[in-house]
């Protein structure tokens, strides 16, 4: 079935979780740190819009302020996390073995499969700035896993750039989805093809401007849509783009 | 009894699973306890999550699953 919706960024979900008060033993950083989240998506009490897209369950938009900000340790189990390091530096540690930093177009998988715990740390005095995306998984209590990579947004700039999925030099994930990114410093006008009509995919503006399926989007605007074969976008100067593909 | 296939729950919060046919019996929910049974007061057990913040799924174990993870829980 076809579909389509645009979700403008001043309709999203807006939380901000404080490490001080009753969220101090989930939230790290002290003493005035807080992370602020802007959810496209169904997240903890946000459900005044979607309550996920296809498989995706969480889209959040978290910038971790303060010394130290970020999640402390606790536990996941099957959902997979990926996180797209925007600015400054991410801290990750999870019980897979991994204690990995990251930074601008850095990029993890986490799949918790059978449990998993992590933390999410913001060790530097500005900003960290990062898209995290939650994945229902294929099958569950699959073994956990991570793998990281890192988007050359030079060289792969004017097309697009599969980071996540099936598809050569991208992070595998066990799951039916594909996330791409597309960074354009230049009028570009191209089409998505989708992997099969029973497939979607959301649009994310992570900076600059796009038309999507005939759609003008501005920065941190997205839309997304299903039950066809191909999107037309185009940008026409500097745009960047998260295309989240899932199967519906 | 009833013959309708035992369903798994997710947690939104942190992807805890109720699967009707295991229960919880670390809170003392017996194995078979439907979906429908478990107090709506209750949270997810890992995370605190309220009941209404699950969503039923209809996605297979992995191989050896769920009997590998239980064997690693001693008393679930």
């Amino acid at each position: 079935m076809q579909g389509a919706f645009t979700l403008r960024a001043g309709e999203r979900g807006y939380s901000k979780l404080a490490s001080t008060g009753p969220t101090s033993s989930y939230v790290a950083g002290h003493p005035n740190a807080a992370i602020t989240r802007h959810s496209s998506f169904n997240f903890n009490d946000y459900q005044s819009g979607r309550a996920g897209f296809g498989r995706v369950r969480v889209f959040g938009d978290e910038v971790f302020s303060g010394s130290g900000c970020g999640y402390n340790m606790h536990a996941h189990h099957d959902f997979v996390i990926c996180a797209f390091v925007l600015d400054g530096q991410l801290t990750h540690i999870n019980t897979v073995g991994n204690i990995d930093q990251l930074s601008r177009n850095d990029y993890y998988v986490f799949s918790a499969g059978s449990g998993g715990k992590h933390s999410e740390l913001n060790l530097r005095g500005e900003d960290m700035n990062a898209i995290y995306i939650w994945f229902l998984p294929q099958q569950l209590y699959l073994p956990p896993s991570y793998h990281r990579s890192h988007f050359d947004a030079q060289a792969g700039r004017n097309r697009l750039v599969t980071l996540v999925g099936d598809a050569a030099g991208a992070l595998p994930i066990p799951q039916d989805v594909r996330v791409s990114r597309f960074v354009a410093d230049a009028p570009v006008a191209q089409t998505y093809r989708l992997i099969s009509p029973r497939h979607g995919v959301y649009a994310f503006v992570i900076d600059g401007a796009v038309k999507f399926d005939g759609t003008s989007l501005g920065r941190r605007d997205s839309a997304a849509v299903w039950g066809v074969d191909s999107v037309a976008y185009e940008a026409a100067g500097d745009a960047d783009v998260l295309f989240v593909e899932t199967v519906m | 009894m009833t013959s309708e296939p035992y369903k798994i729950w997710i947690c939104l919060g942190c992807g805890f699973l109720y699967d009707e046919r295991l229960g919880c019996p670390e809170e003392g929910i017996a194995p078979g306890t439907r979906w429908a049974d478990v107090p709506d007061t209750w949270c997810c057990f890992d995370c605190g999550t309220p009941k209404a913040r699950f969503e039923m799924v209809e996605i297979p174990y992995a191989p050896h699953q769920p009997e590998a993870s239980q064997a690693a829980r001693p008393g679930f």
